[in-house]
């Protein structure tokens, strides 16, 4: 026997060696590590990215001073991302204002100019696209949407034999989207347009899914939009950049409407088809054309949604 | 083999196993969704939202040459200019106006420069009743055949506007009947749509059978 065999068997019953505590020790460490690379994809979502949004209240409950903080953090970031210091507001409803649009059915070409018009004004995403105006191509006769073909494409429109009707958000005054809504991120405002608060929205699409003009959309990617398209005259509720994970839709160019102008899509009509105005003011043309033409159809009235937004013949 | 060493082997397992998990979601999470295929930005062609036409008032507004509205630079005052027939009774439009096109309305009756064009005096246009009118006034001559385009036109429920809806906060811009129309041949003329909205999955133009609808 050697002096030294004691102190090897003293060594292999020391407690913090002992393979039983290496193993639990490496499995606690291996899990925790496992945890936190499974975490790892919540540092791309933008919610986190900023403490200060995330802790942002509900859009009605700002102060004003909230909301210049909130503009002020809005004009960073985008000034962040896409190197433009644009110019951010919240504007609020006019008084003695309801907004009306009215689209001439009879004039309507269907050069999807719209279309663009309201993307490169709106801010959406290129790519994924996205767009708030769907142009359906309709057969003479019919006003059945479900013979509407909306991916038409062609060298020389009008087509003989059709009619075209753009598709947009209805405003409705009974909106079905802000009943569903479990967050009150969208609500209609005085001035009869439908808003969404991006930084309440939680994504669930419930209003995508209870709208019957499928007029809302989705950002199931981070918006992707050029830098030297990006406009930078924006609004809260209406064009300022999106996030990954929020709807959006229509909102009467807000940013626009609400300081007076008329909206992108209707200046860029090549035809005059589209008219938009205060219906409360019976001198502007919404009126006229309500008292003077024959408005023909709510889209889908039988819904009950009752639109803001009405198609009208020519003769 | 003791109670032990099974638990030591389960952890070991444990262990490798969310180490596994651990590396497959830092490789999943660098991977994003791509959406696959590029798409091109729209010709700026299509956000174009200037007047189709300019008229005699733009000219005069932007200070331009206005040689092509000086008809005494080669017609003599005082001598209307006479208008020739084929044996089809059409008007020959002489070489000089060869960039007139004759279309107006859908018949050739409405056919006769004079109709419109003053002949005594062929820098301004004349009404039927008439009425002298000048170039930069044309809505007058236009809507004293087309009353009701007009009475719309005035009601801004015909034809482009921009600008201000709100005419407090500012003007609304009205464009004019040959803003749009050519008064030779004022049928809108045809023109290429602009691109389809492009799916996520799958070439422009095909998307799923649900998406057929609003």
């Amino acid at each position: 026997m050697t002096p030294t065999q004691p102190t090897l068997d003293d060594k292999t019953s020391d407690a913090s060696m002992s393979r039983r505590n290496f193993l639990r020790g490496a499995a606690a460490f291996g899990g925790l590590t496992a945890l936190a690379a499974s975490l790892a994809p919540l540092r791309q979502l933008e919610d986190f990215s900023s403490s200060e949004q995330f802790l942002q209240k509900y859009y009605k409950e700002l102060t004003p001073d909230d909301m210049t903080k909130v503009i002020s953090r809005i004009e960073r970031e985008v000034q962040k991302e896409y190197g433009i210091r644009p110019h951010v507001r919240d504007l609020k409803p006019m008084d003695g204002v309801e907004f009306v649009y009215c689209l001439n059915l009879t004039r309507c070409i269907g050069c999807r100019k719209c279309v663009h018009a309201c993307v490169n004004e709106n801010n959406q995403s290129r790519n994924p696209e996205i767009q708030y105006i769907r142009v359906l191509k309709m057969p003479h006769g019919s006003m059945d949407v479900e013979k509407g073909d909306h991916t038409y494409e062609a060298k020389s429109v009008p087509e003989k034999g059709f009619f075209y009707m753009p598709v947009q958000c209805q405003q409705c005054q009974n909106p079905p989207c802000v009943k569903v809504c479990p967050v009150n991120a969208t609500w209609q405002e005085k001035d009869g347009i439908t808003v969404i608060d991006y930084d309440w929205c939680i994504g669930c699409r419930y209003c995508e899914a209870a709208c019957p003009y499928w007029a809302r959309r989705f950002n199931f990617t981070k918006p992707e939009i050029p830098k030297e398209r990006l406009n930078p005259n924006m609004a809260y509720l209406g064009n300022r950049p999106r996030k990954q994970g929020v709807m959006e839709k229509c909102h009467f160019c807000i940013q626009r409407t609400r300081a007076g102008k008329y909206p992108a899509c209707l200046e860029v009509c090549p035809v005059g088809a589209r008219k938009f105005g205060n219906i409360l003011d019976p001198e502007s043309e919404v009126s006229y054309i309500m008292r003077e033409k024959r408005v023909f159809i709510q889209l889908k009235e039988e819904m009950g949604t009752s639109p803001r937004f009405f198609y009208y013949f020519d003769k | 083999m003791s109670n032990n060493t099974v638990t030591q082997y389960w952890l070991g397992a444990l262990t490798v196993v969310f180490l596994g998990l651990g590396g497959f979601f830092i490789v999943n999470s660098a991977a994003r969704p791509a959406t696959g295929k590029k798409i091109p930005l729209v010709d700026v062609k299509f956000l174009d939202r200037t007047a189709s036409r300019r008229t005699y008032a733009d000219l005069v507004k932007a200070n331009e040459d206005l040689s092509d509205y000086d008809c005494y630079g080669c017609h003599e005052k005082g001598k209307p200019p006479p208008i020739r027939y084929d044996a089809n009774h059409k008007i020959i439009v002489p070489k000089e106006h060869s960039d007139v096109v004759m279309g107006h309305g859908s018949h050739d009756r409405n056919n006769l420069c004079y109709n419109c064009h003053n002949e005594q005096n062929l820098l301004t246009l004349q009404v039927r009743d008439g009425r002298e009118v000048g170039f930069d006034n044309i809505p007058q001559l236009c809507g004293s055949c087309h009353g009701p385009n007009l009475r719309d036109w005035e009601a801004g429920a015909h034809g482009r506007t921009s600008g201000y809806w709100n005419h407090s906060l500012g003007a609304a811009d009205r464009l004019s009947c040959a803003n749009c129309h050519n008064p030779h041949a004022p049928r809108i003329p045809t023109r290429e749509s602009a691109p389809p909205p492009h799916s996520l999955h799958g070439p422009a133009g095909h998307t799923a059978p649900h998406e057929t609808t609003p």
